[in-house]
């Protein structure tokens, strides 16, 4: 850019726009968003249609996740006789809500029981539903699960970064006052770069002329092309009614220098990623409602406290054995098998499959992640900071980030999620024990919200979900060899066996990613059995 | 050269006598959770490292293992420097009468491969 902006390279002026989109600009958007699937949205809409000939086939599916509850429920339309094996007592995998008398065991640790007051919960499985992922909109819809908007992005929001220098390092600023100043200032810079005549070699009087109109609206800039500030980032004195307050007074921005060593910067960009939408939703009293969708069409399929030993097949069908609740060893055959059970617990199974489909499973690796709710006796950060929903940013990776309720509004309590973090930083988390998170967390809160943060704490809910049986990490995690050798290895069933969840696609952690991969499974054993 | 070696020697002077109780706070706090302060993991999910052949064998295998990950755990080539896994790594290969040969830091070095992992833009908010 800088070398493009210098004298004497010889980009003429009618080029210097082109060569920006050849340099990764525009052209690489438009190419790449329809390479990349952006144009048609999360993959697949609606499930394949399976029509009916599912008739006198059996197939059985390991894990009554969304995964392995797609694939049940769609088989069973079709006319397939279907038997879902689930190892918990519950169905939806990690698609969990905790809430009052929720329990859970971490492996080696103690038991946790939820007490939240009544109507009170944490999703601390998947909490949030982009609008474009259609696939699990297709269920929520299908089952009538109430949905609500998850505040996603809010300008009200704090970002607490404690690594940066200066004047803003480590106090609460409101993510829309780093916005409207970053932005604010550097659009000045350039606009009053291009006054100087800093493009004038590169660009027509016209381009620059736009290009400038341009930076004093993205950056709210005055005649002068400077930047004072804006209405947008909240007021010294709020305008009202009468002289007083009326007008108001506006706020004063910070300096770029301090924004720039703050560092808080790192919590922008032009645009969201893909999967951070600001227009999410959330099911109406918990995640699990999805689950609960799902169990009410075809709860009738599933052995629940069933756990899988064994996966044996032959040229005529598969054999799966089994302890069921009551400790009592079974044997179930079928016709194929469909395994949604995540690649971390898998490996560890009996599985008769090849020695190349057992390599592959062991593959991958899986994320550590942890989450805590906490309980507060009173909704501080509405009433006292005006944010509803959102985020509370932090560069501490112990922390992650916070989020504030996106449901309740303006009543008495809230559950705040405490952190959310990933990676060695939840391994590291997950040591400690419950009463120790909650106050690691807690502490974490005070610097957003001094003087009523730890002391609203009332009670908490921790999860890491390396640590919970029948999961062992939050997701999948492909390294890009991985994705090369053993992820398309994985997509083709080996024999009769098929294997399905958000750890076969790109969609790797949301609940998108185990209904897509479902569908194509579903779809590809349905086409087996027409071709036979 | 001279600084270099001057350096090393001044940095293992420093870094020696604390070398095993910073790899035991370091076990503790990032791998614990899994495989115990015992090292004995959980059976059935975290695999035990004490009086393991894996992890007394040749280094390559268990550096590549922090590394890289495989099976349910996790990549920690993002989060620990190359001096962190060889101290860690040291720890692990003298614990719960484990006998191994120290990891040293240039051993990690030549194995990292750039980290090419998805989760290395695993940022501020992941799902």
């Amino acid at each position: 850019m800088t070398e493009l902006l210098t004298d004497g390279l010889g980009v003429s002026r009618r080029t210097f726009l082109e060569s920006l989109g050849g340099m990764g600009g525009s052209a690489l958007l438009l190419g790449g968003m329809a390479a990349l699937g952006f144009g048609i949205a999360s993959a697949q809409a609606g499930p394949p249609d399976l029509g009916s000939g599912g008739a006198g086939k059996k197939v059985v599916i390991l894990g009554a996740g969304v995964a392995g509850m797609t694939a049940a429920y769609e088989l069973s339309k079709a006319g397939y006789e279907v038997t879902l094996l689930e190892a918990r007592s519950f169905a939806g995998g990690r698609c969990q809500t905790a809430r009052k008398g929720f329990k859970l065991t971490e492996l080696g640790g103690e038991t946790e029981t939820c007490d939240f007051d009544d109507g009170l919960y944490i999703n601390h499985g998947p909490w949030r539903i982009p609008y474009h992922h259609r696939s699990t909109l297709h269920y929520a819809n299908k089952f009538n699960v109430p949905l609500e908007i998850f505040v996603n992005d809010n300008d009200a929001s704090y970002v607490v970064f404690d690594k940066g220098t200066g004047p803003l390092a480590g106090k609460p600023i409101r993510k829309g006052q780093i916005a409207a100043d970053a932005r604010g200032s550097a659009a000045e810079i350039l606009a009053k770069s291009v006054k100087q005549g800093a493009l004038d070699q590169q660009m027509t009087a016209e381009d620059r002329e736009l290009f400038k109109a341009y930076l004093v609206h993205e950056g709210f800039l005055d005649k002068d092309l400077a930047y004072k500030g804006t209405e947008g980032r909240g007021w010294a004195i709020e305008p009202g009614a009468g002289v007083n307050p009326g007008p108001g007074k506006e706020s004063v921005p910070y300096p770029l220098a301090d924004v720039l060593h703050s560092h808080a910067w790192a919590t922008l960009g032009s645009v969201t990623s893909y999967d951070q939408q600001k227009t999410m939703f959330q099911p109406v009293g918990g995640m699990d409602r999805i689950a609960k969708g799902f169990e009410g069409a075809i709860g009738g399929l599933i052995k629940y406290n069933t756990v899988v030993k064994t996966f044996r097949q032959d040229p005529k069908g598969v054999t799966i054995t089994y302890v069921d609740g009551d400790g009592k060893p079974g044997t179930l055959k079928a016709d194929y098998c469909i395994c949604t059970i995540p690649l971390s617990v898998l490996r560890q199974l009996d599985f008769g499959v090849s020695p190349k489909f057992k390599a592959a499973i062991s593959d991958v690796s899986y994320a550590p992640v942890g989450k805590i709710g906490l309980q507060m006796k009173r909704r501080f950060w509405e009433e006292d900071d005006h944010i509803y929903g959102g985020h509370i940013y932090t560069d501490n990776p112990d922390i992650g980030s916070m989020s504030l309720p996106s449901t309740g509004w303006m009543s008495q309590k809230g559950v705040i999620l405490g952190y959310y973090q990933f990676g060695s930083n939840a391994a590291k988390v997950s040591a400690l024990s419950y009463a120790e998170r909650r106050a690691l967390a807690a502490a974490a809160g005070e610097k957003a919200f001094p003087g009523r943060f730890a002391s609203n704490v009332e009670t908490s809910f921790a999860s890491a979900w390396h640590l919970i049986e029948h999961n062992l990490g939050g997701w999948a995690q492909w390294s890009d060899d991985g994705r090369a050798t053993s992820y398309p290895l994985l997509c083709e069933p080996d024999g009769r066996l098929y294997l399905a969840g958000e750890h076969l696609s790109y969609l790797g952690g949301w609940q998108a990613g185990g209904i897509e991969s479902a569908w194509q499974q579903i779809a590809k054993l349905h086409a087996r059995v027409h071709a036979a | 050269m001279r600084l270099f070696l001057l350096a090393v020697a001044a940095a293992t002077l420093v870094a020696g006598p604390s070398l095993a109780a910073d790899g035991e706070h370091m076990f503790l706090q990032s791998c614990a959770a899994c495989h115990k302060p015992t090292g004995l993991g959980v059976p059935g999910a975290f695999p035990a490292l004490a009086g393991d052949k894996f992890v007394m064998g040749d280094p390559k295998d268990p550096i590549g293992r922090v590394l890289n990950g495989r099976g349910g755990m996790p990549s920690f080539a993002n989060d620990l420097s190359d001096a962190d896994i060889a101290t860690i790594l040291t720890y692990v290969r003298s614990a719960w009468g484990n006998k191994a040969k120290p990891v040293t830091t240039p051993m990690v070095t030549a194995l990292r491969t750039g980290g090419n992992r998805e989760n290395a833009k695993a940022q501020l908010q992941a799902h």
